[in-house]
């Protein structure tokens, strides 16, 4: 990554107008993928004096500040107390402690990472992003249109739910990117995830549509799984091989979120 | 651009560009102790303490670090020296590359958890790769350092 010039911003208004002067301007979050990438950044726009480490309990949602790390979503009693404790497992999978302390979760659900563990596990909850000035939309319609939207994401709130959850990350290495990851979640309605496909995560509707309208044979819901989902090939395995974990883990997960 | 920073108890400044890492710029100021590895956030070896957490300082910007404490090995001298007679009595050094960083690891370890049991300890050195002892040596060492029987 090149750059030009910093900014540690003391405002909104201030990053904003930063942002919006040139399409080389970025927002850096962790800064560990913007790292690995060749940008040719102008300026880089860094949020930390902006008060957004921050996990809140707002009532119905927990609302999380964009420059949280990793570590500290992964530690919090909040983040715990969810499903039982779901997303703190899921994080607490990606690395070790040192890079999750760098790693933000802004940085982490605006890049739309395929391979994204925290993606996948906060599928399974509905989950609202604030963007500045003004727009606010859900994680799912984030991920659905192309391309990043182009206002400064500044938190992350996620609708509490009473779920028994299922997550997992299948990697050939401890320390190495998932070739797929899986989040189930059972409150009122099933919500069906898969991630690292390599695409970002996704819902499986027809699967959450067989098991939400009453459907219990686990086995016949994984096979709606494995034939809905969209995978491809990557480096590290093939396509085929994703839809048989899926099949597997899927089956695997709904055992566990109805024990 | 000029960095303010406090660095194992002193103040530092150092004049760095806007993309400069903070591991390429403690070697330009002589703390060799801080290692280059993989320099792509995977490795470990470059493993610092920022404001007390530990961090891999190939992927943190110097200029973030302006106003912060940073504390390498150095820092922790007394500390480091008892572990390495750990490592050597359970014979987990060859190259020693990646000792300062898990010497920081495991003072933060201890700090956050002061009693691990072996899977928490092996959990929280994941991150951090020996390509010479294959762990086995090292968690025996930890183990003994922190005190603590197997559990």
């Amino acid at each position: 990554m090149k750059a030009n010039s910093y900014v540690s911003v003391g405002s909104w208004q201030e990053a904003y107008k930063l942002l919006k002067a040139s399409p080389k301007n970025k927002i850096i979050g962790g800064g560990l993928w913007l790292k690995k990438g060749n940008a040719q950044v102008d300026t880089l726009i860094d949020l930390s004096r902006l008060n957004l480490k921050k996990i809140e309990d707002k009532g119905a949602y927990i609302e999380i500040g964009s420059m949280v790390s990793q570590r500290e979503l992964e530690q919090s009693s909040l983040i715990k107390g969810l499903s039982n404790g779901v997303i703190s497992e899921a994080v607490s999978q990606i690395m070790g402690p040192a890079f999750r302390n760098v790693a933000t979760v802004g940085g982490s659900v605006y890049g739309k990472y395929g391979f994204s563990d925290l993606i996948a596990v906060l599928l399974g909850f509905e989950v609202e992003l604030q963007f500045y000035p003004s727009k606010t939309m859900s994680l799912e319609e984030y991920l659905a249109q192309p391309g990043f939207y182009d206002g400064i994401l500044t938190h992350i709130r996620i609708q509490k739910k009473d779920a028994r959850a299922f997550f997992k990350k299948v990697c050939l290495t401890s320390l190495d990117y998932p070739i797929l990851n899986i989040c189930i979640t059972k409150g009122e309605k099933y919500v069906v995830v898969v991630g690292s496909r390599p695409l970002v995560a996704t819902r499986l509707t027809k699967t959450m549509e067989y098991l939400n309208n009453g459907g219990s044979d686990f086995k016949e819901a994984a096979r709606i799984a494995a034939t809905e989902i969209k995978v491809g090939d990557s480096i590290a395995t093939k396509g085929e091989y994703r839809k048989e974990l899926v099949k597997v883990y899927v089956e695997r997960g709904l055992e566990e979120v109805n024990k | 651009m000029l960095v303010k920073f406090n660095l194992n108890g002193l103040e530092k400044e150092v004049n760095v560009k806007a993309n400069e890492y903070l591991l390429d710029t403690l070697r330009s100021i002589g703390v060799k102790s801080v290692k280059k590895g993989c320099n792509a956030s995977s490795c470990g070896v470059c493993t610092v303490l920022l404001d007390d957490k530990p961090v891999l300082s190939c992927s943190i910007l110097t200029v973030r670090v302006a106003g912060h404490k940073v504390e390498t090995v150095e820092s922790i001298q007394e500390e480091a020296a008892k572990l390495s007679e750990c490592f050597s009595k359970e014979g987990a050094d060859q190259c020693g590359y990646c000792n300062a960083a898990f010497a920081l690891m495991v003072h933060a370890l201890r700090k956050e958890n002061p009693n691990p049991s072996a899977e928490e300890i092996k959990e929280y050195l994941k991150g951090n790769l020996c390509r010479c002892t294959g762990y086995q040596s090292q968690q025996k060492a930890i183990r003994a350092y922190l005190g603590g029987e197997e559990k």
